[in-house]
């Protein structure tokens, strides 16, 4: 069965209504109206209050499906389901690829920092591949995730890195977290923690410590002929490609090179350099693997410290607090975390 | 009349833009881009067409058009394009699209 469409109700049933639902609705039903407020920011922050709730609208464990668009686009996408948790692997490589990515991504989870699914609540994963033609571009719709399968002149499919999929469904859990206003310093932030877990979940499924990762966002997504070794670099940014016909990196690593633009939503895609490169360096100054300590202290800062308007001082006090709160006050880790803001001249 | 077009964001966060210049067309070229501009009313379109919440990701378009001393400026973001406004877009995109291509061959 596929997942359940209220095309254009989303906006106008009343919050109360959505709770009632939540509570006396059938399964599939709950788990709708759960989402529904979710997303307009009403579970936030309420997460125990709702402990009353049913637990039938989670499923329990890793619940994923993938559904094949056919090139169609549309809002909400529509397709056909094509996997489902515990099927065989498909003969579609993006099917398998976002099928696989998203058990990487909820194992991350689950194993390292005992969360169920994107809500905590055992929400399915669902995935939508072969989304409209010659699409360059991967999305978190606040319900799912969708694919393109790129133009095959500048980008391949997007399905075809790890951590691109666990970028976009980290954009679902900061939805149920910290939900982090999508513009300027706190859309940076949003989409820094999308680039750290997408990196995370890579370099785990690669079994790679901090110092041996590539810490490159989109390796491999750029096609042959393009120079440049992928979109984001947490590393180096700015150096991630630079070539005749996409132009430059523009990412900033520190403060001093904040980009001020109406663009992209205020350089959400920009200046997440600042806050990426400050994950990197206090993952690399901690040392071992990136997702046992400096993840964790990020995982929790954004799951409990940051709110939607967070910025980037924000960002930092709150990791430093968590660092010290996990770690022990004047603890190796809390000086990591210290050292990283303060090279990237957020403090 | 001057038509430019802006995209920014989406996953990758690359920006592609170009501008097209009415007189630079083919009169076929020309009057369609005139058909689209008055299809959706463009001087008059409002200046922020957004979602309530935004979708990470998506791409968001910067389109402005000047003509006879007068001068618009629509920002568009991709969960929110209206119907009638795709047309142009995409044709925009297209300009845009062989624009970098000719860069490409320099």
């Amino acid at each position: 069965m596929g997942p359940i469409r209220y095309k254009g109700i989303h906006s106008i049933i009343p919050p109360y209504m959505l709770e009632e639902i939540a509570k006396r609705g059938k399964p599939h039903q709950q788990d709708w109206a759960l989402r529904n407020l979710a997303s307009a920011g009403f579970i936030r922050g309420q997460r125990f209050a709702l402990g009353f709730l049913p637990s039938a609208a989670s499923v329990g464990g890793k619940s994923r499906t993938v559904y094949n668009c056919k090139h169609k686009d549309g809002q909400p996408p529509e397709g056909t389901l094509v996997r489902k948790e515990g099927d065989p692997p498909s003969k579609d490589v993006a099917v398998n690829e976002a099928y696989d990515g998203a058990g990487a991504t909820y194992d991350l989870y689950y194993d390292v920092y005992e969360r169920n699914s994107i809500d905590d609540r055992g929400m399915s994963i669902v995935s939508y591949v072969h989304y409209d033609v010659d699409y360059d571009n991967a999305f978190w719709d606040g319900r799912e995730m969708v694919y393109g399968d790129g133009d095959r002149e500048i980008f391949d499919r997007f399905t075809k890195c790890i951590d691109v999929i666990g970028h976009e469904l980290t954009h679902g859990m900061t939805q149920y977290e910290a939900n982090l206003d999508y513009s300027d310093q706190p859309g940076a932030l949003n989409e820094s923690m999308s680039d750290v877990f997408g990196s995370l979940v890579k370099q785990r499924t690669l079994k790679q410590t901090a110092a041996k990762a590539d810490w490159l966002i989109g390796a491999g997504l750029l096609m042959p002929n393009i120079h440049g070794k992928a979109l984001r670099s947490m590393k180096a940014p700015g150096t991630a490609y630079e070539d005749p016909v996409l132009g430059k990196d523009p990412q900033p690593a520190t403060m001093k090179d904040y980009v001020k633009t109406t663009s992209d939503n205020g350089g959400v895609h920009i200046n997440s350099g600042i806050p990426n490169h400050a994950f990197y360096l206090a993952a690399i100054e901690i040392g071992g693997n990136a997702w046992t300590k400096a993840g964790k202290i990020w995982y929790i800062g954004l799951r409990d410290r940051l709110r939607s308007r967070s910025n980037f001082a924000e960002a930092a006090s709150a990791t430093i607090s968590v660092a010290k709160a996990l770690y022990g006050n004047r603890s190796k880790e809390m000086k990591a975390v210290r050292n990283a803001w303060k090279a990237v001249g957020v403090m | 009349m001057r038509v430019s077009i802006e995209r920014s964001g989406g996953f990758a966060g690359i920006t592609i833009k170009t501008a097209v210049e009415e007189k630079d067309l083919s009169p076929d070229e020309a009057q369609k881009l005139q058909g689209m501009v008055e299809e959706v009313d463009f001087l008059n379109l409002p200046e922020k067409i957004i979602s309530p919440s935004s979708q990470p990701d998506r791409f968001q378009y910067e389109l402005r058009l000047e003509e006879s001393g007068r001068q618009h400026k629509v920002t568009v973001s991709e969960e929110a394009m209206p119907e009638k406004l795709k047309p142009l877009i995409k044709w925009l995109m297209e300009k845009a699209r062989q624009a970098k291509k000719g860069k490409e061959s320099d």
